[in-house]
């Protein structure tokens, strides 16, 4: 019974981790249509900043983690303006452009701070126990930041005039740009928020796991995932795959084994794509 | 204005270098012909510390034979180069790197360093007549039908029963987990190490994952809930046994984690935050880490190429089996025909001035006698607190 909660546990704080991670993912492309391979690039960026603030300049962590979000959602904006928006609408430019990018972020990583992982650990190294139930500190604090975010985003595309804006251009970007919305404005602004969203997940979760240039590459993989189960441009369908995901990660992997884990995972989303071809809240496509 | 004069002041260093450099003789310009090694092995991603230390080896025992003018090829001298490739931990990136390099008409490889990459090289190598010299701890990292393929250090099967007699003289361990990659680079080690286990009476219980897992809470709660006395890592990359430990460790787990597959301590230390939370741990040394003969090779290091000494300790390991290479080619006479230098490598005595004596080792596992054994350590840290490295002698395989 012990392992069933602790599973169920960790099922959750996976979740936090894989909905953070793909929130950022699946705004850019609800709103501007790209799907953005640089994604786990700003996650490992994020990561940097704050263990360089932390490390080098001695910062208090809370504060490494802004400046990680403000960095990151800075260059993220920045990447928009000089190279994005010149081949918005090409997927296959964007593609290649994303990947390309990230591909420079992980090299520069590589280079400025070496290929082995630094040592970069949680302020926090406290754990809640119950038995043989327990729940680490750290993983507490980011299921907050998750809440939190999935929060702040849904107020932000739902319920403020930008956000509006953007759902606009979205729908029907030659309409949205005829009624007065700016897609040369609101486009790297919407860019620049999910790279930040990216960057304040790099910052909490790389101290609790571990930091090198490469570990944006399964980060893209659990976004990918997420984001086609939740269906593509679905913060909401975003959100509910990603715990969907943790959950069946973490029983399966308790249950029967990690390989059989991974493959369980696998086969799973499978089945449901075959059912929901656009994912779990495909014709939110259409909305966010 | 200072900084100014600073700069100033080293391009007229490196000028004037250059100047001597292009008017001395003796130096890289005596070198009539170039020698191109090859070295491949994961530079990035969590293996990462065990490429870099190969690349360096490689580079040291370069650098070596450069500074003395050259390496003595027949009547030649040779400038020796290296150039690296990253790959990534995988068979299809040592494969990659394999046709790469043999693309450049490069005969010898350094490298690789892990089982699946050994499996992916082992063909392009035999397909264009390279010698590669590598070290994997898979059951059929060389062989008979791979006469060109040399391995460095023998596997689990050798050193693991006196890591774990020694681990179990100081804790009670009567079962054990062992967690690794579900790929050929943890299987292959974690078979040999749940029979070396087995044959001293402990019980095992076998944990893959998925290579590319980055949170390993689950695993460690199913591995938690057998109750184990002890926690083997085997051959997970040393980041990733950074992240298994720490969680370990957050989730209660007090007893002592070992590690039977391969080197890489200082990288866990710092991923888990300190040697206090390692607390317990036993590990597999690739050389006898406290040996001043032995460390003497990273001040060569820096002498030798002036850089800075990589991070962890299979360096050290790696030097050897370097200069052994360069002097099979020097002693075949022969860039060009890896045969021929494979020939003279079966021939030399294993004796280096820093690792002292060796031995040529395979014939009883592998079936062919191209594997090289030093002595090795046995790493433990009880309570928090590192104890010396213990030397065992270089064994037979």
């Amino acid at each position: 019974m012990d392992s069933f909660i602790q599973a169920g546990i960790i099922g959750i704080t996976l979740g936090a981790q894989y909905a953070l991670l793909a929130l950022g993912f699946t705004l850019i492309f609800g709103i501007l249509g790209v799907i953005n391979f640089a994604h786990g690039g700003f996650y490992v960026l994020g990561g940097y900043f704050a263990y360089a603030a932390v490390s080098d300049a001695g910062m208090p962590y809370p504060i490494a983690v802004l400046l990680a979000v403000i960095g990151t959602g800075v260059l993220g904006w920045l990447f928009e303006v000089l190279l994005v928006e010149r081949c918005v609408d090409d997927h296959l430019a964007t593609m290649m452009l994303t990947l390309g990018l990230y591909l420079v972020i992980s090299n520069a990583m590589l280079i400025v701070f070496g290929p082995q992982s630094p040592h970069f650990t949680f302020p926090l190294s406290g754990t809640f126990r119950a038995g043989a139930v327990y729940v680490t500190a750290a993983n507490l604090v980011v299921l907050a930041v998750c809440f939190v975010a999935i929060g702040a985003l849904y107020i932000l595309i739902y319920r403020t005039g930008l956000g509006r804006a953007l759902r606009a251009l979205a729908d029907d970007r030659g309409v949205a740009t005829a009624m007065g919305m700016r897609p040369r404005v609101l486009f790297p602004l919407a860019f620049g928020v999910a790279t930040a969203l990216a960057g304040l997940t790099g910052a909490i979760i790389t101290p609790i796991l571990s930091l090198s240039p490469n570990v944006g590459d399964p980060v893209l993989v659990s976004s990918f995932i997420v984001v086609i189960l939740g269906g593509l441009g679905s913060i909401g369908g975003a959100t509910v795959a990603a715990f969907i995901v943790g959950i069946i990660e973490s029983y399966s992997s308790v249950y029967l084994g990690g390989s059989a884990g991974a493959l369980v995972l696998f086969v799973i989303v499978l089945l449901l794509l075959v059912f929901r071809p656009f994912g779990l809240f495909g014709r939110e496509i259409r909305r966010a | 204005m200072s900084k100014l004069k600073a700069i100033g002041v080293k391009i007229g260093v490196a000028a004037s270098a250059f100047v001597v450099g292009i008017a001395l003789p003796g130096n890289a310009s005596a070198a009539s012909c170039g020698l191109k090694i090859g070295a491949i092995g994961p530079l990035s991603g969590p293996a990462a510390e065990w490429g870099l230390a190969m690349v360096a080896a490689a580079e040291m025992a370069a650098a070596e034979a450069n500074n003395k003018g050259g390496l003595q090829v027949g009547d030649q001298k040779c400038r020796v180069d290296v150039v690296s490739y990253d790959s990534k931990y995988s068979a299809e990136g040592a494969a990659a790197g394999a046709n790469n390099l043999a693309s450049q008409g490069i005969k010898f490889i350094f490298g690789p360093v892990g089982a699946p990459e050994m499996t992916g090289i082992k063909p392009v190598a035999m397909r264009n007549q390279i010698l590669v010299f590598g070290d994997s701890y898979a059951k059929n990292a060389i062989g008979p039908q791979w006469p060109l393929v040399f391995h460095l250090g023998p596997g689990p099967n050798v050193w693991g029963p006196p890591i774990i007699e020694e681990a179990k003289r100081r804790w009670k361990i009567d079962t054990v987990s062992i967690i690794a990659p579900n790929d050929q680079g943890g299987t292959d080690i974690a078979d040999v190490d749940q029979q070396d286990y087995e044959k001293q009476g402990v019980k095992v219980r076998l944990e893959y994952y998925q290579r590319g897992t980055t949170d390993f809470s689950p695993i460690i709660t199913r591995v938690l809930s057998s109750h184990p006395d002890a926690v083997d890592t085997a051959s997970s990359p040393p980041g990733d046994a950074g992240v298994i430990v720490k969680q370990l460790r957050q989730a209660g787990f007090q007893g002592p984690i070992g590690r039977l597959g391969g080197p890489g301590t200082d990288e866990i230390e710092r991923i888990v935050g300190g040697i206090e939370i390692l607390k317990n741990f036993y590990w597999y040394e690739s050389t006898p880490t406290d040996d001043p003969n032995v460390r003497e090779l990273s001040v060569l290091f820096t002498k030798e190429t002036g850089k800075p000494v990589p991070q962890g300790t299979s360096f050290w390991q790696w030097v050897p089996e370097a200069r052994l290479l360069l002097a099979a080619i020097s002693k075949a006479g022969t860039i060009t025909n890896p045969a021929k230098v494979a020939e003279a490598l079966r021939t030399l005595p294993v004796q280096d001035p820093n690792l002292g004596q060796g031995l040529w080792t395979g014939k009883k596992f592998f079936g062919i006698n191209q594997e090289i054994s030093f002595p090795f350590g046995i790493g433990i840290i009880v309570d928090g607190k590192i104890q010396n490295v213990i030397t065992h002698p270089a064994a037979e395989n």
